[in-house]
């Protein structure tokens, strides 16, 4: 395939990589709310089925499509965080220079040796604390007082993302270590500088390595994205708690919640094994 | 003589263990020199301090009028002149051949793509795998990528050639094309430094052999002096072992 005479090769392929970049963000937010309106659709059908007062059944649906929203907004922003948070933990724990790899280290020790519920405990009630002398230096600026900033939901995004990024570090710094030596000693002998090394010859590789991995680690994410009910985040759980108090039938409605979870989980699953699929199809 | 590469007085350990002792060696433009040896001598390792795989602890380095110290861009700056060749192959699996060999020239040298799979292709052509330059190196044979692997090497144009044993993990079928493709290099002038076990090969291309025993430089010579009158002792029972195998 070749473009016209007058475009360089390298600008077509550009532009060929913005265009489907454009096309893959438009799909993936049609599909975004066409998910949700389905789902507010099914759940209002098993609310009517297992008999709740038809007058309240959209309501609670509705609440119920938000919880979801919001669990999912969240898993994606925080995974999406996570990943920079791990490839430069996960690259830095490696370095020999122990300026990059000891506060790699600490973060990844610190992260998975204390559990989640207390990160996101800390991250909403004790952060504004330790972080509140320095922004206040900040408010002759015009920023806003840092409860206003740091609420529910950014820090649930905050503690989940430093919490998945660090579990993500494990995982590309092994992907990395998965690469035979000689394929760095094979690139380095062609004179191509560490960064090119790691971008042209080893991140390609390990990403088959880690995909797999990385997506079990968003799923786990996705699930435990749940805990930030604790910090009164309007989440899935937060949406069936609400319903539960105001009908006191807990049993269908944790079903429903469960089930949206497993939809969720499963559709993830779906996708990683497409991925996992397609990226062994190139190549060996 | 004007020496491309030059060791002085190099000595390296892993460790505790001293796997180069003294190393004095030069070795002219155009030179096909080829290092023979027993297992852990320290041939691999030899050559690979040449283009700094290996860093060393005493001596000194220079090839093409650089010093190798420890300033990463002078250690890239000599490994664009220097290609390697590796027992393994080495090849990247995510690359097709092609991908493979224009990798370096337009990152490293930046050459335009067009121009660089022009050159890649002729090489190719030059080997006998220009039809494998779309596959991916696991749907070749072992000898087709060690010639893909050489052609790799040969895209950067390098001044020098280093190659570690390349016919080493290949089938007996396999070892004579990629000898070819070596004869060929040797007869267009290439620099080479050539660890292997073919001592036909060493007869007929090699200028000089050099035969290696724990950490040193035992015996050198033309290989007509070397494989007819080795003058020591290590020399000729090694020749002997490796000859009536
Ligand atoms: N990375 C390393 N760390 C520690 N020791 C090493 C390392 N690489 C090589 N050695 C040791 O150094 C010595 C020389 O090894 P080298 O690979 O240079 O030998 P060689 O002559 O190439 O042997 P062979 O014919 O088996 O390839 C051996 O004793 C080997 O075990
Ligand atoms: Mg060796």
């Amino acid at each position: 395939m070749r473009g016209p005479r007058f475009l360089p090769g390298g600008v077509l392929r550009r532009l060929r990589w913005i265009l489907v970049a454009a096309l893959l963000v438009l799909a993936g937010v049609a599909a975004w709310f066409l998910f949700f309106w389905a789902l507010s659709v099914g759940v209002a059908g098993y609310l009517k089925a297992v008999q709740f007062t038809p007058a309240k059944v959209a309501f609670y649906a509705d609440s119920i499509r938000k919880g979801a929203e919001v669990t999912l907004k969240l898993t994606v922003i925080s995974s999406t965080a996570g990943l920079v948070l791990g490839l430069l933990a996960g690259i830095s724990k490696l370095s020999r220079n122990p300026l990059f790899r000891l506060p790699a280290t600490f973060y990844v020790w610190l992260v998975r040796g204390t559990p989640l519920l207390v990160q996101i405990l800390f991250a909403y009630n004790g952060l504004p604390y330790l972080l509140g002398p320095l922004w206040d230096r900040l408010q002759p600026l015009g920023v806003p007082p840092i409860q206003d900033v740091l609420t529910d939901y950014w820090a649930a995004f905050i503690a989940l993302s430093f919490n998945v990024g660090a579990y993500n570090a494990e995982v590309i710094r092994a992907g990395i270590l998965a690469i035979p030596k000689g394929q760095w000693e094979a690139a380095q002998s062609l004179g191509l500088s560490q960064a090119q090394v790691m971008r042209h010859v080893v991140v390609p590789q390990a990403i088959r390595i880690v995909v797999p991995p990385l997506v079990n680690n968003v799923v786990a994410l996705l699930k435990d994205s749940s805990l930030a009910y604790t910090i009164g985040l309007f989440e899935l759980v937060m949406a069936g708690q609400r319903i539960i108090s105001a009908t006191f039938r807990p049993v269908p409605v944790y079903l429903a919640v469960a089930g949206v979870y497993l939809l969720l989980t499963t559709v993830m699953t779906f996708f990683t094994n497409w991925l996992e699929r397609r990226l062994q199809l190139r190549g060996a | 003589m004007d020496a491309i590469i030059r060791l002085e007085k190099v000595n390296k350990w892993f460790g505790p263990l001293h796997v180069l002792k003294e190393i004095d060696l030069a070795v002219a433009p155009g030179e096909v020199l080829v290092i023979i040896g027993p297992s852990g001598s320290g041939k691999s390792t030899l050559i690979r301090t040449i283009n700094r795989l290996e860093p060393i602890q005493q001596g000194r380095i220079v090839v093409d009028g650089v010093e190798l110290g420890d300033d990463q861009r002078s250690i890239e700056a000599i490994r664009r002149e220097v290609g390697m060749v590796f027992q393994q192959f080495n090849l990247f699996p995510h690359m097709t051949i092609l991908e493979n060999v224009i990798l370096a020239p337009t990152r490293v040298r930046r050459v335009p793509r067009e121009q660089a799979i022009q050159k890649a292709m002729e090489l190719l052509e030059r080997v006998g795998i220009a039809d494998q330059a779309h596959k991916y190196p696991a749907q070749l044979s072992g000898g087709q990528q060690q010639r893909a692997a050489i052609v790799r090497a040969l895209a950067m144009e390098p001044k020098i050639m280093l190659f570690d044993e390349p016919t080493s993990a290949l089938d007996p079928e396999m070892v004579g094309e990629v000898l070819d493709v070596m004869r060929g290099l040797a007869r267009s002038g290439m620099t080479m430094l050539v660890v292997t076990h073919e001592m036909g090969f060493a007869r007929d291309v090699a200028d000089r052999v050099i035969f290696m025993d724990e950490g040193r430089i035992v015996e050198e010579g033309t290989p007509e002096a070397i494989f007819s009158r080795p003058q020591h002792e290590r020399t000729r029972s090694f020749l002997h072992r490796i000859l009536h195998h």
